[in-house]
Parts: structure tokens; sequence; C-alpha cells
């Protein structure tokens, strides 16, 4: 797990890929969003040509109302679903002036990926923690954390990587203190601890994005500070970059830089 | 890997899979049962026939085929024939010690008999070490030698037997020897006179016991001719029958029935119902000579003469009408002679062979025993002569299977139905292992993998259920009919008297395979609805 170090425990320095001075390239880049969902006969649109850009190691935060959009912007980065593309041309163009619905991961268009590569783009280059932890609820905790390996390496993988594995995953979980809770159920784990799971599991694979999505909205102030303190130490020490999406302003505040999301434009 | 390992949990933790497993093993062994009891009959039927009848039979019915001993000669000398013996099949009627009558297939054998067909291993009062299989309580008086001595004392003391009936104790290895030779020495007189060998079922002295065994009856009654019964021992073997039989000349006609009183030597059991219920062997030679068709100087019809007022002189000087018969040597004849083939042959071959054979015999004494043309639809394996029979069977077996392949598709449905369910229930798993990486095809199989282990688990279990059933298929049924009195094998309808049984391997693989197959069969839509699912629609199910 080599990351770049961070500078400052209270803001690491973006990281930059030209020369000296030059602004860095963001490693996430999305460009006139646009996202539709039908409820029965009637089209929601949710996301209006969304533009953002997140440099390398930069936590942002999107913060939006109930209903805002950010969820859907987040699941779009994350390759969980693909942005309605063209939509509708002309209005992208016309709003961005660029193509309409692209979202690129390290300079790349996520909309070039094929599925087994969007895929492996889900399984290695992002983590997600949701509000509702989302762990399977038959495995023990630190299966529920390996699992996330065993998607990434395969049957023939993962078995010659087990014990490389299972010890990275102890390493995680005993840095969340939940060393001893590793053959537990999630329903004999407490709120904060299944979401500190939750957080391993997308750490599994070492991915250089985390996206969070209200992480700490089905918590208690406390657990959810305490929550939020072991994301930015996370954060910190393996230099990630981390777009959160939270309704919580003061959460927000704790990010680098906050996008307000309003009627599923960027405000 | 992760699938194995959420099957595993799967498996474990829900109670549905295992109503899909146990859906599928109650199918898998219904048709596994079914097809091992029925496969079991023909089996069993095709083994008896072999054991009884050889490989290939040569018949010429009725009125038989004589030289038999040139032909027998020439087949043995075949390589691919390991035996051969002459027999006659006819009909008669036979009169039991308590004048019950019966119309029964009456065989002549001899010695030879036995190196054709599994004749040693079926007589059945004969001396045994060891119990049969389901004897546990060792109850079958043939593992003890002094059975009749005991017996015959204990009935002679409260006088339901006499000395002459006590001085026809023969130990089991007499009785074994008698009915080998289909002789026995009267005891009375000394001299060895031709006895029978009756089937174990047809005198009903005999009562089968549920462990296999036979108990000779106590008593058996014979109407007198002044009124009531005189009572004898019931152990047939001790006894005598009275044979009827009908003689044919060479072209066919009945000249007249004959009758003979014979003792009984031995009885036998094939495990054939239909055989041990109404056969009965004889010495062939006094078969032949019953039936007139032993060697002999006869009187031959001649054809009638071209003039019809045609006349010839007698030895006494006078004119009388041309006689239209003339002496002359008439050689033995019988119906049939069977044929064993080596080991391992193929009873098609072996046929092939006796009708070279024939053909050969037939050019050597042409217009004295039936042409080769006449022969080929006699030379009949013993399968081909049963084959409208063993098809019907066969028919029977196929169409039981597929009745229940299709009632096995509840099963499929009822797997569709969980699996649906479970699907549903694991909505908000399969979104989580789409956003860790997983790919459609890894969804899908996880759910097909399943459907292959619930196949599996159920098709290995249903196996296991229908060996315990099949192999215990006869005391179920026992026992059904002591509880409830349900009996369903009628031993006088099927054939056997027991119900035959056998779980061949290659099946329990295809049941097992079929199992899977019906399993996957059922995962199938329920996979592919996992694999198409929105993940993003899945994280927000509730």
């Amino acid at each position: 797990m080599t990351r770049t170090a961070p500078t400052t425990p209270a803001s690491p320095a973006p990281a930059t890929n030209g020369a000296p001075g030059a602004p860095a390239a963001p490693l996430l880049s999305a460009r006139s969003l646009y996202k539709t969902y039908r409820l029965g006969r009637v089209d929601v649109p949710v996301l209006r040509g969304v533009d953002l850009d997140v440099r390398r190691g930069e936590w942002v935060a999107v913060l939006g109302a109930s209903g805002s959009g950010k969820s859907t912007l987040l699941h779009l980065l994350g390759g969980l679903d693909r942005p309605d593309r063209p939509a509708p041309p002309s209005a992208a163009r016309a709003e961005s002036g660029r193509p309409a619905g692209r979202i690129a991961f390290d300079g790349r268009d996520l909309a070039e990926l094929s599925a087994r590569e969007l895929d492996r783009y889900r399984s290695e280059s992002v983590g997600f923690v949701f509000q509702f932890y989302h762990l399977l609820p038959e495995l023990r905790v630190l299966e529920n954390v390996t699992i996330a390996a065993m998607v990434r390496y395969g049957r023939f993988g993962f078995a010659r990587r087990r014990a490389e594995v299972e010890d990275h995953a102890k390493a995680l979980l005993g840095s969340f203190g939940l060393s001893h809770r590793l053959g537990h159920r999630p329903a004999e784990l407490s709120g904060g601890e299944r979401q500190r799971v939750a957080i391993a599991r997308a750490l599994m694979n070492d991915p250089p994005v985390l996206l969070a999505d209200e992480p700490t909205g089905n918590l208690d102030h406390a657990t959810g500070e305490a929550i939020l303190d072991e994301i930015a130490r996370t954060r910190y020490a393996a230099g990630l970059t981390m777009v959160m999406v939270t309704h919580d302003r003061e959460i927000a505040a704790r990010a680098d830089r906050v996008v307000r999301l309003t009627d599923g434009r960027v405000a | 890997m992760y699938q194995s390992l959420l099957t595993r949990r799967y498996l474990t933790s829900k109670i549905m899979p295992l109503l899909a497993i146990l859906a599928v093993m109650l199918c898998s062994a219904l048709v596994l049962t079914t097809w091992s009891i029925m496969g079991g009959f023909l089996v069993m039927l095709l083994k008896i026939g072999r054991e009884m009848e050889g490989d290939v039979s040569i018949s010429w019915p009725t009125v038989g085929f004589a030289h038999y001993e040139r032909l027998i000669e020439k087949l043995e000398s075949d390589p691919l024939i390991d035996a051969a013996c002459p027999v006659i099949e006819t009909f008669g009627v036979i009169v039991l010690p308590d004048d019950r009558q019966f119309g029964v297939k009456i065989k002549g054998i001899d010695e030879r008999f036995a190196r054709v067909a599994a004749y040693e291993q079926s007589i059945w009062w004969k001396p045994i070490s060891e119990p049969l299989p389901k004897d546990r309580a060792r109850e079958d008086v043939r593992l003890d030698p002094e059975w009749w001595s005991r017996r015959a004392r204990m009935m002679a003391s409260d006088g339901r037997i006499d000395a002459a009936e006590i001085a026809q104790y023969r130990p089991w290895e007499q009785m074994l020897a008698d009915g080998l030779n289909l002789r026995e020495r009267d005891p009375m007189t000394g001299a060895v006179v031709p006895a029978v060998v009756l089937g174990i079922e047809l005198s009903g002295f005999s009562e089968r016991l549920p462990n296999g065994t036979y108990a000779p009856a106590d008593i058996a009654g014979r109407r007198v001719s002044e009124g009531g019964f005189t009572l004898k021992s019931g152990f047939i073997p001790n006894g005598s029958v009275t044979l009827t039989v009908l003689p044919m000349g060479p072209s066919g006609r009945a000249v007249g029935a004959v009758s003979a009183r014979l003792p009984v030597a031995n009885e036998f059991r094939t495990g054939l119902f239909e055989a041990d219920k109404n056969t009965v062997l004889i010495r062939l030679e006094e078969l032949q000579r019953m039936l007139n068709m032993d060697e002999a100087e006869r009187l031959v019809e001649a054809p009638p003469p071209a003039d019809p007022y045609a006349t010839e002189v007698d030895p006494d000087g006078r004119e009388r009408a041309p006689q239209r018969a003339a002496s002359g040597i008439e050689p033995a004849r019988v119906t049939t002679v069977l044929v064993k083939g080596a080991p391992g042959t193929d009873p098609e071959a072996v046929r092939a062979r006796c009708l070279e054979a024939y053909a050969a015999f037939a050019r050597e004494l042409a217009g004295r025993v039936p042409s080769a043309d006449q022969m080929h639809r006699t030379i009949q394996t013993w399968e081909r002569q049963q084959a409208t029979f063993i098809g019907a069977v066969k028919r029977e077996i196929a169409m039981v299977l597929f009745l229940l392949l299709f009632i096995s598709f509840v099963a499929v449905f009822l797997i569709l139905a969980i699996f649906w369910s479970m699907v549903s229930e694991k909505t908000k798993d399969i979104g989580v292992l789409r956003s860790i990486g997983a790919g459609r095809l890894g969804v899908a199989w996880l759910w097909l993998r399943y459907g292959v282990v619930i196949g599996v688990a159920g098709g290995v279990l249903g196996s296991a259920l229908a060996h315990a059933v099949v192999w215990n298929i006869n005391p179920i049924h026992e026992w059904l009919g002591r509880a409830l009195g349900l009996v369903i094998w009628d031993p006088s309808v099927y054939y056997f008297p027991e119900i035959p049984h056998e779980v061949i391997p290659w099946k329990a693989g295809v049941v097992l395979l079929g199992g899977v197959a019906f399993s996957v069969l059922g995962a199938l839509i329920p996979a592919v609805k996992a694999a198409r699912m929105d993940p993003v629609r899945a994280l927000r199910f509730e």
C-alpha cells in the first residue's frame, strides 16, 4: 500500500503531474453529466449537466439537499451507472461546449471501457462506502473485507495471495480497532463498527479513490465524528482522493473543497 | 472464489435452499427407485431366462426332431459353444398327492441339462451350510442334516405318518443327487425308478417364508373312496404324483393319453414364479417313452396306393387290400436342443453359430430332419423368444421414466420459485457485489453454481435414499403388508416371488446429472435476472 505521503496533516498538497507550479490534472473529471430516471411514466431529471474535477489527493464534499442528485453523481463517478448520452446533445454542448456525459478517470473516458474494464475499475480504482454499510449479512467481518479481493483476483489469484490478502484485511480492521471482531457477523456489530468494516472493504484493494455516500448519515453524532476522523486519517495515510456526498454542512466543512449541487447542477 | 464462499454461506444459513435440496432429493430418489426396480425386473427376467434356457434353443415343437445327438456333437465342437443338451417340452396334467390337478409344462431333461442351465443351483432340497441372507434366525430346515429324521419320529409318535413313509427318508445329499439324476430308489423294492422334480410353487405344500426359505407343510390330506381323508406328511419330495401326457405321431396327430405315477425326487426354484409354479421336470428317456419319442421299432404308415382297386396276397394266400403300414426303426426325438455359449459370448453370436451348425446338420440328414429353412425361425435366443414380452417391459420402463421426468419438472419450477425469491431477497447483496467489481457473468455464475450445488446435494441424497429404499424394498413391502394390509407385489402377476431390485451405478450417475441439470435449469432464469440487475437500483432496493 504505497501512497503519496501527505505534506501536512491538515491539508495534503495536491499532487502535480506537470511542470512545477502547474495545476495538477484532475484524477476524476466529469463533464456535462445528465441523468434522468423514469418513475412510472414520468421522466425525472436528476442531473442536468454537472461538471466536476477532482484532483489527485483532494477531498471534495458534494453538498446538497435530499433528491438533488448527490448519490447519482457518486454512482456515475464510480462506474456503477452510466450518464445519459447525449442528454440532450444540443443542450449539453450549448452549456459546456464539450461532448455530453463524459467521465474520465486519470484521463481515460469511462464510456470507452468495456463492461469487464468497468468492473475492474470498480474493483481496483474506486472504493464505495454507503450510508447503510451494505455488508453481506451471511459473511463474517474478515470475509466481508476480503470479498473485495476475491472479486478482484478471482479464484486462483486469490488462492495464491490468500495469506497476504488476509494479513492486509486484518491490518485494516486492526487500524479501525476491530481486531477482536474478525469472526463476528454484521448483525453482531454496532452501527459504527459496521461502517468501519465497510470502509475497510472499500480500502481492501488499495483504490486511489474513495467514494463515500453519506457515510455518517445513519450514525449518531459522536460515532459519526469518530468515523469521519478515521476516514480523514486513512485518507492522509493512504493519500486517497475522496468524494464524499453529504447534506450536512458541518461534515462538508472538513473537506478541502465543497461543491454544492442544486437542482441537478453544480451551484 | 466469492461465489463458492457465498454459496456455502447461503446454503448453511437459509431454510429455502434446504427445501430446494429436498425437492431435488425426492425427485431423484423417485426416478432412481422406479428405474432400479423396473430395471431389476428386466435384468432378473433375462438372467433367469438364460439360466434356465441357455443362450439359444433349437426347437421343433410337438413332434420333435431326430438325430439330435449328432447335432449336439456338431454344436459342441464349436469353440464358441460351451455345451448343448437335449430337451423335450410338452404339456400335460399333474395329479398331486391330495388329488388336486393342474395343467403343467413338462420338460424332459437328462444330466447334460445341468451343464447348460443353472439346474443344480435351482434344486431346493439340498444340504446348505450357510443360511440365506435374510434368514438371520437360521430357520431354513436345510441347515439341519437331521431335520427329516427328527420330524419323522415326532410325526410317527402321534400317528400322523406310518413306517412306510418313515422309510422314505433320504438325507439332503441323496435328495440332491436324486434331483440331479431325476431318479429315485424305491424304499420298498430297492429298484431305481424315474422320478420328477417339481417347481417349488407348484404343489403348494411348501410355504414360502418372509426370510426367503420354505417350510414344508406338516400334513397333506387325500380324499379316499370310502369318504374322509388319509393324512400324510406334507413334504412333497417324499410323495409321488401322476403325470398324464398326450403323445403325438410323426404327423402331429394325438395317439392317446399316457399316464405314469412317479415319485418326486426334489423341487426346484428358479425365482421366476411362472416357471416355479407350472413346470415339472422329468427324466428325458421316461418322457420320450411316454410320448413315443424314444428309439423303437414302430409301424410306419405308407402313402396310399396310386390304384384304388389294387390288391395284394396275404401270408395265408388270401387276396386283400394293400397294407399301408410297415415296421421300421424310428430314431429317438426331442423337441429342443438347448445351447450355452462360451463364457462372455454374445447370445446372438451363439445363435449365428447354431444356424450354421444346423444348416450343416440338415444337409447331412436331408429329408430325415426339418430343413434349415424350416428351423430358421425356431433357432432363437431366449431374449428373441420373449421379444414381445421383453419389448413391452422395456417400453413400459421408458414410458414410466418419461412420465417421472415430466413430473420432475415440478422440481424445476420449485427451484425456480425458490431462487427467484432468494434473488429478490438478496438484491442488495447483488448491488454490493457489483459495486466492488463483480461482473454480470460472475453474479450469474453465483446463482448457477448455487443451483449446481443444490442439484449435487439433492442428487447425492436422493441417490442414497433410493439405495436405502431399493435395498430394503422387500422388507418395506412386507412391513406395508403387515401394518396397512397393503400388498402391491403379487408374485403370480409379477413373475418373481420378491420384488427384484438393482441399483446400477451408471443409472445413479444419470439421475445425479439429471438432478444437477434440473437444478441449473431452475436457477437459470433467476441467475439471468440477477445478472441483469441494475446495481444502482439493487443498492437502493428496500
